[in-house]
């Protein structure tokens, strides 16, 4: 800590605080253009010139001069007042003062500055721009425009694209009078490196960056500002959507630098994402099946068709006749609807969502590790990790803002590991990057860890305080060497062993996966490994320092912790226990079920064999996510009633008989929780469309008609019957979550909230290494297919398409399914980049565009799932981890055919 | 070669290679620099080659390529050792003899000899060419003499000598301190103590250290960096070697424009030779110090030359400069500890390590030490690189090594620094240059550009021009630089096109400032020096620019039809006159002139001809001879003239007093005449004419001639009242005349300091040519002393000579300094008039009857420069003497008349003050010109003012005031048959005995043909302007 003066107050700043930092943060407006929180200072705009004690000596710059003890600052003087309005003229001389018309208008820096320093606007004469402006790199893409004639150059788009997001798409061309912002080589923007993240728009201080869907939209002061959290993936960004209240319409989203996860930084999906809520193919009304088509229905006849069918095929078969997918894009408090509704109304323990498909084997395995399973640090921390271990995790796309997280560290000088098929961006930036073979990852990991006793590396008295079972693990360790598994894997061996050295040493070191490590059949067993190596070293319960799995939904967490699975009351209570069993059945007065319930793979094998007859569906579309898609729509198909509440006609909608209108996330209120255990509120912006419903209102009436009333005033009130009933939020209300939400464990109303897991003791007390035996993938390529296919998603998709389908920006940048193909597999089968390609496995066939280069393997292909057109899920292997149920999605066996025949 | 892995085995291989410098061997040597290769050497050099193989001296004489001798504009040159014989502008045809004569035989190809251009002295030896003699060359010193592809050449010639020394003598902290000691200051510009750099750098803890060579010279027009790199790049590498020894750095970067192609590839020579030799890489010589250098190409941008965008472009980044602190010193190239050191600085360290820092600070002045390079251009007769001490004076550089100013025009201004610098004036000739006087003047040192401008160059033309040069090279990242740059350049750019505003300085000097204040690095920093600078000295072009659409300079091509026609105070349309008198349509080409002066006899034989200062035909040849055309066709045409036809057309029922009826208020009443009004002209003399009538004598404007211009404008219908002395302007306005045009002179002579003017014997100048005029001189004169370097003193003292006098002109400067025409000082030197230069009168020695025996004076000197740039005349202390005269005619300047001075306002030289777009004095309706307005000035000046308020009062009474229009009767350019360099045909002279006894007419009007192939030659710049306009 520092003190100085500014302005005659005395103030405390952080050491290392430059002036302009200090002042800021001390409410102290030093005027600036080219400043901006997330990028370094780069004394552009020269704005915010001060005085150091002496206001008649020269200035200097408070964006680059460090605070300093004792220093007097002088922000304000007739001199200083002088140069602003000089600069600030010539900015406006080229500007093209057009506030009457702009949709920065009141939300401009330049605007502000002009007024506080009566710059005049017409100085040199009138403006006039020689080039034309028409045209540029902008002018193709759908989500963002640049506009030159009201860009400053204060390079805060460059710098962010350079700095923060690392795409380095952005740059200028030209110079002196003549430079503008432009792409390398002009290429219009979605052909670029751009990933129009929209970092750009936001970080833009006047009217020159914008979102073309807005254009004329509406300005600041037209809209309303509703803080929510995204709807997207895992990471938890929380932003404001602007709100044309009149229009009932979401006229774009804006993040603040601040927000305690993303700092203001989005990505493609949340910037420019939210276009399917205005969608015209939301659905508006509830549909009931006549035949091969659906007709509209009044809520009374749908929901009278609903209860009574339930309710007959319950008298006829039994509770666990019937099951409940809840879902995971939903908020906690529905999700504990579902559970509530398959537990006290229906009387099954039925009831599954999502995480089954993804990061079951997470929950499972650090659970049995630790004795809890989420991420244990907090995402703000990576930028602190000094070595990075990335497994099976391609955070840049499918998690962004962790990404940007990831890529703070690696500029702030961090180690990056990466392991991956895949050379991931993160691959490619990695100091080591291990391209190991899908499905070899506890032989790489075992080999580490074998290499690490070896060498003496392991925190022994880490293992020996805190770990249990060491010795049978160290055991398994031996069968394990680095060239065995170098071979395995298919890769160098020396790499191997630097990266273990490198985690072992780091300082921090930390660990982060997806679901590259759990979709396997082996996932519970790989996720147990991470836990191993965490322990094995001593990486963990430190700050940026843990096993990070990055979840995959906006609410996959908050769907586990609401216990909307078979075997797990919410906060992961045991429903086998019976002081829960008797707290919840007191809370909800009635006897809870006995059965073991079953997960969504069960369900669908159940719907097969007849043993299933009704289910339930909120928010899911198995028939897009589920391995083995033709499997998956005839056995959905054998149902005696599927009811699907749905904000669209999915292609699981499609088979139901009764689909009820959702409301998505922008139009109720209620709570997610995010991959880093934070839940924070997500608010009512827009009303639904038509005869819609918020999801917990549908669900209270549902159970209603199932003879269960539930009466909710209000999600606030859901969110409290979880706080009594769950542990670990319960010290959680919506009046604390108002400011940046609070990360459980939060057990008492005074508890801050926990920042990382398990510092000086796990949640089982004793971490338990688990010795793990490399278990080969289910189905190894052979003659007749010969590849190894991988799945995953992309950056501008998400997951099955639903919603960022109907967006634009996301459409134009990717409109159809592909195939990745490495270069020589291609020349091998005489395939050439863009051509249409068969991917064909046992179980079917897709056809795609190839996408051919030095992404994968030889050895792999590997293609992204969002497409209904071109469905990746008709090829997947429908083999499940034996612990969670969870299909195999990264590695199935699989051919290529040139499109229209065998090559 | 094998590595030298010993300081000793480095010495001894020196010894050998410099006792084998044989300095009586034959050799021929060319310069391989930039230049010389672009004028052909590489040809000149085969040519050698085979001449000498053919001859079979192969083996004997080599053939070798030196670097840049920096006289480039001479090149290709070639020097034959050991006589040193200097031969420039080497062409393959010149070969042959060259080895024939000079280098089998020993002589001397005396056509080929470079011939100064002040003396027209041929020069044999190199060290004898007044461009080289002047020069101190000790960073120069082995550039012209060293192949620059040899190591083993450099050193022979003491190379690495510095460096052994200081790897094996001194540590780095002593070399630190040598350096510190020498007071070598960077050379790239800004002149910071390069001891100072080197002693932080040193202190800083970061590893590794770097050193960067910043040979990224964007200036254009500075090519010493490029020079001294191409030429003697084993010196950059040892001044490299020094350097990273004395900071500790480990590896070496020369950062070099990737333009600076011969340059690229002579250090990577040098550099790859250096490592074969163990001078560079992994313990150099033996020694615990490891460095190595390489080389980057930068793409060219100017602002890459400052330290920070350097730094940015070495990594990879866009060149664009960041604030400091942190300086490069603490956080450079990759964030290490870097130094930035200009390839001339580095040139100097070996030097200073060699010779010693006592030695070194021998030169220079007290906070600038040892030599600059500059890199001389523009209108001067010597260009290119020339190497100085520091406190070397401008006069030096332009008028000794530069050989002066071209044509003989005057030196208005030396634009110092580069792009970003400024324009030091001709007051400053005498200033020692060093970084901190230069900046006092409001330049900067930079890397050394020092471009020359004449009085063809428009200041503010020239602030444009640098100021589209920072525009085009701002980098753009500051708003003050990227777009204050540019609203500075269209503002000058408004002014330029005679579109400027009269708010417009203010407010570019305002911006100017700020851009000065607020731009990030030094590019925007200083982008305004060339606006701030030619505000500074030349404010009041830009206000002729703005206010009377007119460019002194003749220069910018919106406002300048054709030099000579904007260069005329009364705007005569030359091209248009000339080509017609070519064409012998001497009537029309009368009339043309006539348009706008109606004193074309008087003009065709003592107009002082800026037309022809400003003349392009004279970069070519020589001017036009304007003057000497307009009399002869001012003599072709029979008289009596009558008026051109727009002159009878209008009649307004307005009356107009014109008082004095010399040629402001004759051409007033003549233009009046024009626009219609009644004028009345009011002549105190019996005669008309004014100062024209009684100031110049009939030998040079005979009296018919004279009349003849008269009797044209009275025939316009302009009433004459003579020996009529108006009182008051009352009196006028109370007859009933609307205006008042006052155009009464200047006919008050100065006295003397030191001499009473009543003294008998004593005479006013002016006044004496009147009173003769009027048959009243003196009956004899007797031994007469004139005083003064005027046209006036040597009037007096031709006519002095004619009346019988022996006469002396007394002048406290020389002769190059007499304001008088320079034909009229020949003239009066052939008719034998004795000049005393570098004298000043003090006072009288008394003689017989009051009247003088002989006038003392003290001898003078020239002393610095003044305003003009002329040397001032400061006495010599004890060097009095006395020149014996009868009679003394003071003549130096004149003054208005204040005995009636209109209770008008005057200016602090006692002239009538005016508007100087109008006219208008301070009291309304009266409008003055000519000498009462501006002091003694020209004839043609007068014409011009007169025209010009007759255009005013033609406005104050309700006219348009648009003069006539041009004629424009010819369309024809001859100069294409014509642009073969002619000479300008001389008017006869009358014989010498004739001129001293009479009042005959001296000069003689040229022949038919000798008049009609002069106005041939003319370019016509209008036509070209016109082309232009229709593209």
């Amino acid at each position: 800590m520092v003190r100085l003066t500014i302005d005659g107050r005395e103030i405390q700043a952080e050491s290392g605080q430059t002036i302009l930092e200090a002042a800021l943060a001390q409410g102290i407006a030093i005027p600036h253009l080219c400043h901006e929180p997330r990028l370094e200072p780069a004394g552009a705009c020269r704005l915010c010139q001060v005085h150091l004690t002496d206001a008649s000596k020269a200035p200097v710059l408070a964006c680059t001069t460090r605070a300093a003890e004792g220093m007097v600052v002088i922000t304000e003087s007739p001199d200083l007042a002088e140069r602003r309005k000089a600069i600030l003229e010539l900015l406006l001389s080229e500007h093209r003062v057009a506030c009457a018309s702009c949709d920065a208008d009141g939300d401009c820096t330049l605007q502000d500055l002009a007024y506080r320093y009566g710059a005049a606007e017409w100085l040199y004469g009138a403006y006039e721009h020689k080039e034309p402006v028409a045209l540029n790199y902008t002018s193709e893409n759908r989500g963002i425009e640049y506009d030159v004639e009201k860009c400053v150059r204060c390079s805060r788009c460059v710098r962010f694209c350079e700095e923060v997001q690392m795409a380095s798409a952005l740059t200028f061309d030209g110079r002196g009078i003549t430079m503008k912002v432009n792409t390398a080589h002009g290429r219009p923007l979605h052909a670029s490196d751009c990933e129009l993240c929209g970092g750009c728009i936001r970080i833009c201080p006047t009217g020159a960056m914008r979102e073309k869907a807005a254009k004329g939209a509406g300005r600041a002061k037209d809209l309303a500002r509703v803080g929510t959290t995204c709807t997207y993936c895992g990471v938890g960004c929380t932003f404001d959507l602007m709100v044309d209240r009149r229009k009932n319409r979401i006229v774009r989203a804006e993040a603040r630098p601040g927000s305690p996860i993303n700092d203001g930084n989005l990505c493609v999906k949340g910037h420019f994402g939210f276009e399917f809520v205005g969608s015209p193919e939301r659905l508006t009304d509830p549909l009931v099946r006549r035949g091969d088509s659906f007709e509209k229905a009044s809520w009374e006849q749908a929901l009278e068709l609903v209860g009574r069918r339930l309710r007959e095929i319950r008298a006829k078969h039994g509770p666990t006749a019937a099951a409940f997918m809840s879902s995971c894009r939903c908020t906690n408090e529905e999700n504990y609807l579902v559970q509530k509704l398959a537990r006290a109304a229906a009387g099954t323990n039925n009831v599954d969502q999502c995480a089954t498909t993804c990061h079951a084997p997470t929950v499972a395995g650090l659970a049995a590790a630790f004795g809890s399973g989420a991420m244990t640090n907090s995402t703000r921390e990576i930028r602190d990790c000094r070595v990075l271990f990335i497994i099976g995790c391609n955070a840049t796309e499918a998690h962004p803002i962790v990404g940007l997280e990831m890529k703070k560290a690696l500029r702030r000088g961090a180690t990056l590991i990466v392991c991956d098929p895949r050379k991931t961006w993160l691959a490619r930036h990695a100091h080591i990057h291990i391209q190991h073979r899908p499905g070899s990852d506890n032989m790489l990991v075992n080999a580490m860890m074998s290499h690490i006793v070896e060498q003496g590396l392991h925190d022994r008295k880490f293992v020996a305080e805190r770990g249990e079972n060491f010795e049978a693990f160290r055991e398994n360790l031996r069968g394990y060497s680095v060239e065995k598994a170098a071979q395995y894997c298919g890769v160098d061996a020396e790499l191997i062993r630097q990266a273990a050295e490198l985690y072992a040493k780091g300082s921090p070191s930390a660990i982060f996966y997806t679901l590259g490590i759990t979709e396997h059949s082996c996932g519970t067993d790989n996720v147990k490994n991470m836990a191993n190596l965490a322990m094995l070293c001593g990486q963990i319960g430190k700050p940026s320092s843990g096993v990070n799995p990055l979840r995959g939904q906006n609410n996959v967490q908050g769907g586990c912790d609401m216990g909307a699975m078979p075997h797990r009351l919410p906060g992961y209570q045991d429903w086998k226990d019976p002081a829960s069993r008797e707290k919840f059945e007191k809370a909800w007065g009635v006897r809870l079920p006995e059965d073991p319930g079953g997960k969504i793979t069960h369900f669908i094998e159940r719907a097969g064999t007849g043993e299933l007859k009704a289910l339930y569906i909120m928010g899911e579309d198995p028939v897009m996510s589920e391995p083995n898609q033709g499997k998956v729509i005839a056995h959905l198909r054998k149902l005696d009633f599927l009811v699907c509440q749905e904000i669209f006609l999915s292609e699981t909608a499609k088979l139901a008989h009764v689909v009820l209108p959702g409301a998505c996330f922008a139009e109720k209120d209620g709570t997610f929780t995010c991959s880093e255990r934070r839940v924070q509120r997500v608010r009512k912006a827009v009303e639904p469309p038509g005869e819609a419903r918020a999801d917990w209102q549908i669900l209270c009436l549902v159970s209603g008609a199932l003879g269960y009333p539930m009466n909710y005033a209000g999600p606030a009130e859901i969110f409290d019957e979880i706080a009594r009933l769950t542990p670990s939020y319960g010290g959680m209300s919506y009046a604390r979550l108002e400011s940046g939400g609070l990360q459980w464990p939060c057990p008492t109303p005074d508890h801050p909230g926990t920042r990382y897991l398990h510092e000086g003791k796990f949640t089982r007390g004793r971490g338990l290494f688990h010795p793990i035996v490399f278990q080969p993938q289910k189905e190894e390529p052979d003659g007749e297919f010969p590849l190894i296919l991988s799945t995953g998603r992309t950056l501008y998709h998400y997951n099955v398409g639903n919603m960022t389908r109907k967006v634009a920006v996301s459409n134009q940048k990717q409109s159809a399914n592909f195939v990745e193909i490495h270069e020589e597999t291609a020349a091998r089968y005489g395939i050439v980049d863009g051509q249409q390609v068969t991917v064909r496995s046992r179980r079917g066939a897709v056809t795609a565009l190839a996408a051919v280069g030095q992404r994968v393997r030889p050895d792999t292909i590997w293609m992204p799932f969002h497409f209904a057109e071109e469905p990746a899920n008709v090829v997947t292997n429908d083999v499940f981890d034996p612990v969670t149920a969870t299909a195999e999605y990264k590695c199935c066996a699989a051919r290529l055919e040139p499109a229209g025949g065998k090559p | 070669m094998d590595r030298l892995v010993t300081v000793r085995a480095f010495r001894e291989w020196q010894d050998r290679l410099a006792l084998g410098l044989d300095p009586n061997r034959k050799t021929i040597t060319i310069c391989g620099g930039t230049g010389c290769t672009a004028f052909g050497a590489p040809a000149v050099q085969e040519a050698f080659q085979r001449e000498i193989a053919r001859r079979g001296a192969a083996g004997e004489v080599p053939v070798k390529v030196t670097g840049c001798h920096g006289f480039c504009e001479k090149g290709p040159v070639v020097v034959i050792l050991p006589s040193k014989v200097f031969y420039p502008s080497v062409q393959v045809e010149d070969v042959p003899e060259i080895v024939e004569k000079t280098v089998l035989r020993g002589e001397i190809v005396e056509r080929l000899l470079y011939v100064d251009p002040i003396t027209q002295r041929k020069v044999a030896h190199d060290h004898e060419v007044p461009f080289y003699a002047r020069q101190q060359r000790f960073v120069f010193r082995l550039n012209g003499v060293l192949d620059p592809t040899s190591l083993e050449d450099y050193v022979a010639h003491g190379g690495y000598v510095s460096a052994a020394k200081v790897l094996s003598d001194l540590t780095p902290s002593q070399v630190v301190e040598e350096i510190t000691g020498s007071g070598l200051r960077g050379r790239g510009g800004a002149g910071f103590p390069t001891g100072r750099k080197w002693a932080l750098a040193r202190a800083e803890k970061g590893e590794p250290k770097y050193l960067v060579c910043n040979a990224d010279e964007g200036d254009p027009g500075a090519f010493m960096d490029r020079s001294l790199l191409e030429g003697t790049p084993h010196a950059i590498l040892e001044g490299m070697i020094v350097a990273a020894y004395a900071i500790g750095a480990s590896q070496g970067i020369i950062y070099v424009r990737a333009e600076y192609p011969l340059a690229v590839r002579n250090a990577k020579i040098a550099i790859g030779q250096a490592q074969a030799a163990g001078l560079l890489g992994d313990r150099i010589l033996g020694t615990g110090f490891s460095f190595d250098i390489i080389v980057r190409e930068g793409a060219g941008a100017f602002v890459c030359g400052e330290e920070t965008a350097l730094l940015a472009s070495l990594e990879g980044r866009r060149g664009a400069p960041r604030p400091r602190p942190p300086f490069p010193v603490q956080s450079g190239y990759l964030g290490k500890p870097t130094v930035i050191n200009n390839v001339e600085t580095l040139a100097n360290v070996p030097l200073i390590i060699e010779k010693g820092v006592g030695w070194y600070r021998g030169f220079g002045t007290e906070g600038s030490k040892g030599t600059k390079i500059f890199a001389l251009a523009g209108k001067v007769n010597n260009t290119g690189l020339v190497e100085v001490p520091m406190g070397a004076t401008l006069r030096q550089i332009v008028h000794q090594i530069g050989g002066g100013v071209l044509k003989g025009r005057a030196f208005k201004a030396a634009q110092m620094g580069g792009p970003s610098g400024g324009c030091v004036p001709a007051q400053y000739l005498d200033l020692p240059i060093d970084y901190e006087s230069v900046k006092e003047v409001g330049a900067i040192m930079g890397s050394g550009g020092l471009i020359i401008l004449d009085e063809t160059t428009c200041m503010v033309d020239i602030a444009r021009y640098f100021m589209d040069f920072c525009a085009k090279e701002s980098c753009g990242k500051c708003p003050p630089c990227r777009i204050g740059t540019k609203r500075m350049l269209e503002i000058l750019e408004r002014i330029c096109a005679g579109q400027g505003q009269p708010e417009d300085v203010d407010r570019l000097e305002i911006l100017a400032n700020q851009v000065k204040k607020n731009a990030l690095c030094g590019l925007g920093q200083t982008a305004p020096n060339p606006v701030l600078s030619t505000l500074r000295h030349f404010r009041e072009e830009y206000l002729e620019h703005i206010t009377l659409k007119h460019c002194r300079a003749s220069a910018c091509p919106a406002l300048v039809e054709a030099p000579c026609l904007h260069a005329c105070p009364a705007g005569v349309d030359v091209p248009d006159y000339l080509t017609l008198a070519a064409q012998e349509r001497y009537a029309e080409a009368l009339a043309v002139v006539q348009m706008r002066n109606p004193f074309a006899s008087v003009c065709g034989r003592v107009c002082d001809r800026k037309c022809e200062r400003y003349c392009r035909r004279t970069d070519l040849d020589e001017p036009l001879g304007i003057r000497d055309i307009k009399r002869y066709v001012t003599d072709a045409v029979a008289a009596p003239w009558r008026p051109p036809e727009p002159w009878s057309q209008r009649q307004t029922p307005h009356r107009v007093a014109v008082v004095g009826a010399g040629p402001a208020g004759l051409s007033c009443a003549y233009f009046l005449r024009f626009f219609g009004h009644q004028v009345t002209v009011f002549e105190e003399l019996p005669q008309p004419g004014g100062m024209v009538l009684v100031g110049i004598p009939e030998y040079r404007l005979p009296a018919e001639r004279l009349q003849r211009d008269i009797d044209f404008i009275l025939s316009t219908g302009v009433e004459l009242k003579l020996n009529s002395r108006v009182k008051s302007l009352e009196e006028l306005f109370a007859a009933g005349y609307e205006a008042v045009f006052l155009g009464v002179g200047a006919h008050q002579g100065q006295p003397l300091e030191g001499i009473d003017p009543r003294t008998p014997g004593v005479l006013d100048g002016v006044r004496f040519l009147r009173d003769r005029r009027f048959g009243k001189a003196p009956e004899r004169l007797g031994r007469t002393a004139v005083v003064g370097g005027g046209n006036v003193a040597v009037d007096a003292a031709r006519v002095a000579r004619r009346l019988g006098g022996q006469v002396t002109i007394v002048y406290r400067r020389t002769r190059a300094e007499m304001p008088a025409y320079l034909e009229e000082i020949e003239e009066a030197e052939q008719e034998g008039i004795r000049f005393e230069f570098l004298v000043q009168p003090v006072g009288l020695a008394a003689g017989s009857k009051g009247a003088p025996s002989a006038l003392k004076c003290v001898r003078m000197k020239l002393g610095l420069a003044d305003a003009s740039g002329r040397r001032r005349p400061v006495p010599v202390p004890g060097s009095d003497f006395e020149i014996p005269c009868d009679t003394v005619i003071s003549a130096v300047g004149q003054v208005v008349s204040t005995e009636n001075a209109w209770n008008l306002e005057l200016t602090k030289s006692g002239t009538y003050r005016i508007d100087p777009v109008t006219l208008a004095t301070s009291r309304e309706r009266v409008f003055a010109g000519g000498d009462c307005a501006r002091g003694p000035a020209s004839v043609v000046q007068g014409i011009g003012d007169g025209q010009r308020a007759a255009a005013a009062i033609d406005r104050l009474l309700g006219g348009s005031g648009e003069l006539p229009d041009q004629l424009k009767l010819s369309r024809q350019r001859f100069a294409v048959e014509g642009e073969a360099a002619a000479a300008r045909p001389r008017p006869p002279l009358a014989a010498l005995a004739e001129r001293t006894a009479s009042f005959a007419e001296v000069l003689g009007t040229l022949g038919a043909a000798e008049a009609n192939q002069e106005a041939r030659r003319c370019l016509r710049c209008d036509l070209e302007r016109e082309k232009a306009a229709k593209k």
